[in-house]
């Protein structure tokens, strides 16, 4: 298990170096020079050289290049070019919210949506079934922040249920609870959306498998049948989404941090953008990246979870 | 909303869920302070330009002098850090007695005249301040002895007092701190004030605690969380639900009929009144034509602004300095006249109009200004391409020249010295040396505004400075749009300790005295 | 083709999902004939007003006709999202079908930098280029079409790599054709239906992107009607008038269903087992 782990992380190595690489590229292929941006459009030659060489932008690329992986692998993104705070700090300070409000929309979503699914593949065509599609079909169609805002205006306003600012103590789990059931419950019934529809189609190829009416004939109750075995072999491409998921959630939570005034990572990315905070950015765009890798790997070792084989391959 | 949140069912279900703590026995001492923005900028007084960084850095530091807290009124200044002041008869050497066992914030030990000579010298300082351009009358800062300072001036000066009020950069800052923090120190203050940095979490809030060793008295708020909320639904929200017990508003008729409709809110709407002004910028083509800056100026529309805007806390602007100022004057504006616009701008060779490309901020409350605007001047065929950025952005592309007209609004010490000076004056033309804010690059009224800097005579002075406007306006460096007070709400268990009738920090002062009724 | 049709036709999902779609384009097409007002045009006086006789839909902040900029906003919305999945579906698609027709070490490398291109959240994708390009309509349609690159190239190049052996093509081969007439003669029809189908479902996604970034202020600019930047207004006029956010919120959503509807009946008909 743990020689797994470490060859799993070893294989995205390469994924991280190209995608750091990506960001380097990005972030020097945009229009305009760095030192411009922080200067302005009409700042004297003097002045964007002196900045220039304060950023290092001076040197010959793959000096740069080299001096910008190193130091990203060592996990030093250096400081914000307009608040000069480390950027690790700010990262780290708002991590949390984000992680918690992606981890709970997991939790929702999947508690909501595997259960849908299957019912709606026990079903199949009947009233129930008819019922969770359209549901799911309208609830994936909401985009976050729209369903973020109506449902504001229900829970926060309406019926004044919950606060309207998730900037919750982390300290007091009751506060980070009673902040987080509003924004995780919208994520979280988008998510579910899409759980549901593809434990639905999953489960009503596994239904159709002939081990399933062994089971069933040798006597095994079909509840269990359904649940244990069905349900078993249902869940590797309902893993996938899970783990396709995260990455869109982790997007999404950009709009829910806006609608739902949240600190996060998506606030951040959004204030250094407007900012043409460069080395901001840099580390913003490596620590999503080294996110969505942890999640790719996390699913990866479910998968050997719920089937053995997998283990070995 | 009314009709969303009529159910009684509702509002009994929310008595019984609602999470807020029971009256407590006794009052509470912190303070929970709603702020628009997304994070704080610069935190050294004297580099802190926005309404953000400024409203909070009074809280944290001391000029030499003060206005008495809660007015703008110059005569109301009263000693600070000094105790008291003389001056020569020509009003050119000031000397200045300090308050003695003053201690900084943390270890930075006690306030001395050396602070005074780093302070005052750090702020005329353009490479460290951003306000330096308001000290150039200052010849020298001489430290008599550890409690003694002498000012001496190259000229006599109608505001020296104006400048080193608690107010942008006459604050004095910690010579100390500042040495060893360096940039560090815009994250770090270290001021003599009331309250101390604590921490700032970014995007989230800054945190003040009480100086307990304040030289006027232990604060009886113990703590301060200035919250950074950029959507001004949630603050209302935050603000109805006692999450937050003071926020900032937004100066808009809506907003302030619906928060006086709040049970337990006071909304103070008090002085100074920002004058909002668009700055033509004539050095640059089709603005350098006076026939251009003239059609805009026939194309805005104030009263229509000033009714969407509403009439409690708006003014309607009859000079391009604000109204209330010292040596303010009715200027003859052009009035409202769209045929007239067209007119002129076809004989400038614009017939079917044209199009500009300004550079404006996102902070909610000028881009909705702004946006009136727009469709003011669309009327009359002049097209404004709005490139929006953040508000920090904005005050640094615009001071670089990169904008043909400038949306800015300001209010500054109310004597029209300072406003004339800044905006108005060659010398403060921006993206220069002792560039300022003259957006425009207006030349018009040098002479005047020069001359009655060093009049003695009160009435030539104020004759001069009418003079200037005139010019000024007839030269159309600045369309005059709108002046909107300052308005905050707070709950009406918080007392500021103070009657609030003006701040010039542009937010309510928290002092020793303020606290939870 | 005409079994499918049929399946179309009668599977309801699809025809509540076909018809609104067309409503929506109407909506758009008939802006400057059916609006009431132009959506341009402020009423300050009558700023704020809930729905009434006048204003169906109210008015906003600065006193123009929501239901008016409601009906313009469509057009923003249907032209970014079409022209976006358009370019991405050329280039995604031919970038997958020449690679997986290829085939080999090249394969292998422009796969896995679509797979890194996949890997990235596609909104925050999205906000980082628009940012960085300036908020203009090209460069929102450039970067919702880039977040969608990647999916067309995937899936245009599995059936290529698995239609490149079969017997057709070979034979194809055999007779001389050229590789490109072979892909886009022999390969491109078989994999057209399948290619749609994504394309809806994409369109559905590239009109939620789009929303999102003018919801964060990142859209086309003030004052055109864009319903992302609707829901800015009225987000942050929530409290004073709610069907600011309300109207532009419910038709986003139908525009998104009315897509999604369409996409699901297209993918029951093309494969029938997995649908109802």
């Amino acid at each position: 298990m743990i020689f797994y782990v470490i060859r799993r992380l070893l294989a995205a190595v390469p994924t991280l170096l190209a995608v750091l690489t990506l960001v380097f590229v990005i972030v020097r292929i945009v229009p305009g020079d760095p030192a411009v941006a922080i200067l302005g459009d009409r700042a004297t030659p003097e002045a964007v050289v002196a900045m220039q060489h304060r950023l290092g932008l001076d040197r010959p690329i793959w000096a740069q290049y080299v001096t910008f992986m190193g130091h990203s692998l060592q996990g030093d993104f250096g400081t914000s070019m307009v608040t000069n705070r480390p950027i690790l700090v700010d990262v780290a300070a708002v991590l949390p919210h984000t992680l918690q409000l992606t981890i709970a929309a997991m939790i929702i979503g999947t508690l909501m949506g595997v259960p849908a699914g299957v019912f709606a593949a026990l079903y199949r065509n009947r009233w129930i079934d008819v019922l969770v599609r359209m549901v799911s079909l309208v609830g994936l169609s909401f985009p976050v922040f729209v369903s973020g805002v109506f449902a504001l205006l229900l829970f926060a306003l309406h019926w004044p249920l919950f606060p309207v600012i998730g900037n919750a103590n982390l300290a007091d789990p009751l506060d980070v609870l009673d902040k987080l059931v509003l924004p995780a419950t919208t994520l979280g019934i988008i998510m579910a959306a899409y759980i549901t529809r593809v434990t639905r189609s999953s489960m009503l190829q596994v239904l159709s498998e002939d081990y399933m009416r062994t089971a069933r004939a040798k006597g095994v109750p079909w509840r269990r049948v359904v649940w244990r075995h069905g349900l078993r072999n249902a869940g590797l491409p309902v893993v996938t989404v899970v783990g396709l998921y995260v990455g869109i959630l982790i997007g999404n939570s950009v709009l829910t941090e806006i609608v739902f005034n949240r600190p996060g990572l998506g606030k951040i990315i959004v204030s250094a953008l407007d900012q043409r905070d460069y080395t901001m950015l840099q580390g913003l765009m490596t620590v999503y990246c080294f996110l969505i890798v942890v999640v790719n790997l996390l699913t990866d070792l479910t998968y050997g979870l719920i089937d053995p084989r997998v283990k070995q391959a | 909303m009314n009709y969303l949140r009529s159910l009684p069912a509702a509002a009994l279900l929310a008595g019984v869920l609602a999470s807020a703590p029971a009256a407590l026995a006794a009052p509470k001492t912190t303070l929970v302070v709603g702020m628009a923005a997304q994070d704080v900028g610069k935190l050294d007084p004297q580099q802190a330009v926005s309404t953000i960084d400024r409203a909070v850095a009074v809280w944290m530091f001391n000029g030499l002098v003060r206005f008495a807290p809660g007015s703008v009124n110059p005569a109301s200044i009263e000693p600070d850090l000094a105790t008291k002041w003389e001056f020569s008869p020509d009003k050119t050497e000031w000397t200045f007695h300090l308050r003695q066992g003053v201690k900084w914030h943390g270890d930075y030990g006690e306030f001395t005249a050396d602070d005074v000579v780093f302070s005052l010298a750090k702020a005329a300082d353009p490479k460290r301040s951003a306000f330096s351009g308001d000290f150039a009358a200052i010849k020298s800062v001489e430290k008599i002895d550890p409690y003694t300072v002498k000012i001496t001036l190259k000229h006599a000066m109608p505001s020296l007092l104006g400048l080193l009020t608690n107010y942008s950069g006459g604050f004095i800052v910690s010579k100390k701190a500042v040495e060893a923090m360096g940039d560090k120190y815009n994250s770090h203050p270290i001021g003599t004030g009331p309250f101390a940095f604590a921490s700032v979490t970014p995007n989230q809030s800054l945190e003040l605690v009480a100086n307990e060793a304040y030289f006027r008295g232990a604060p009886m708020i113990k703590n301060i969380s200035y919250r950074f909320l950029p959507s001004g639904a949630s603050r209302d929200l935050a603000f109805r639900s006692g999450e937050l017990d003071l926020e900032y508003g937004n100066s808009d008729q809506t907003w302030i009929d619906r928060m006086k409709k709040v049970p337990h809110a006071i909304v103070d709407v008090f002085e100074p009144a920002e004058e909002a002004l668009l700055h033509l910028n004539q050095s640059q083509k089709p603005l350098d034509d006076i026939r251009v800056r003239q059609a805009i100026a026939y194309a805005v529309n104030r009263p229509e602004l000033l009714a969407w805007q509403g009439k409690d806390a708006t003014r309607e602007p009859k000079s391009v300095i604000p109204g209330g100022n010292l040596g303010y004057v009715d200027a003859g504006l052009l009035p409202h006249d769209l045929a007239k616009a067209k007119a002129l701008l076809a004989e400038a060779g614009f017939p079917n109009g044209l199009t500009l490309k300004v550079i404006h901020t996102q902070l909610p409350g000028m881009l909705a200004q702004m946006q009136v605007v727009q469709a003011q001047l669309k009327k009359a065929g002049i097209n404004l391409d709005l490139q929006i950025v953040e508000h920090a952005t904005f005050h640094q592309m615009i001071r670089k020249d990169l904008s043909p007209i400038v949306f800015y609004s300001a209010a500054r010490f109310p004597v029209a010295d300072l406003y004339l000076t800044q905006f108005y004056d060659s010398h403060s033309i921006i993206n220069q040396p002792g560039g300022i804010t003259n957006f425009s690059h207006c030349k018009v009224a040098d002479k005047e505004i020069e001359a009655a800097r060093t009049e003695p005579n009160d009435a030539k002075q104020v004759a001069l400075w009418q003079e200037a406007q005139k010019k000024i306006v007839a030269d159309v460096c600045a369309v005059p749009l709108i002046e909107t007070l300052q308005d905050w709400v707070r709950t009406d268990k918080l007392d500021y300790g103070y009657d609030l009738k003006g701040s010039l920090s542009l937010g309510p002062l928290i002092t020793e005295k303020t606290h939870f009724k | 083709m005409t079994p499918f049709i049929k399946r179309m036709a009668t599977n309801p999902t699809t025809s509540v999902g076909v018809l609104l779609c067309i409503l929506i384009v109407l909506a758009a097409v008939l802006a400057p004939y059916i609006s009431p007002f132009d959506p341009l045009d402020q009423h300050i006086i009558d700023k704020l007003k809930p729905p009434s006789a006048t204003y169906w839909l109210g008015t906003d902040t600065y006193g123009r006709d929501v239901l008016s900029r409601v009906l313009w906003g469509a057009r923003v919305s249907l032209v970014v999202s079409v022209a976006s999945i358009s370019g991405a579906l050329v280039v995604g698609g031919t970038i997958g079908m020449v690679s997986g027709y290829i085939g080999g070490r090249a394969d292998l490398y422009i796969m896995q930098v679509m797979d890194v291109l996949l890997s990235f959240p596609s909104l925050i994708l999205g906000l980082i280029v628009v940012a960085l390009l300036g908020p203009e309509m090209v460069n929102l349609i450039f970067a919702i079409g880039l977040t969608a690159v990647a999916p067309f190239a995937r899936i245009a190049r599995s059936p290529v790599l698995s239609m490149k052996e079969r017997a057709f093509v070979e034979a194809g081969r055999a007779l001389g054709f050229s590789h490109i007439r072979v892909l886009f003669v022999h390969i491109l029809p078989n994999i057209l239906s399948e290619v749609l189908v994504m394309a809806t479902l994409w369109m559905a996604t590239a009109v939620r992107t789009e929303a999102s970034l003018s919801f964060i202020g990142l859209g086309v600019k003030p004052p055109i009607a864009t319903w992302g930047g609707m829901m800015r207004d009225g987000f942050d006029a929530i409290l004073d008038a709610p069907w600011l956010s309300i109207f532009p919120g419910i038709a986003i959503l139908l525009l998104v269903l009315g897509l999604n509807m369409v996409g699901d009946g297209l993918r029951d008909a093309t494969d029938p087992k997995l649908s109802g």
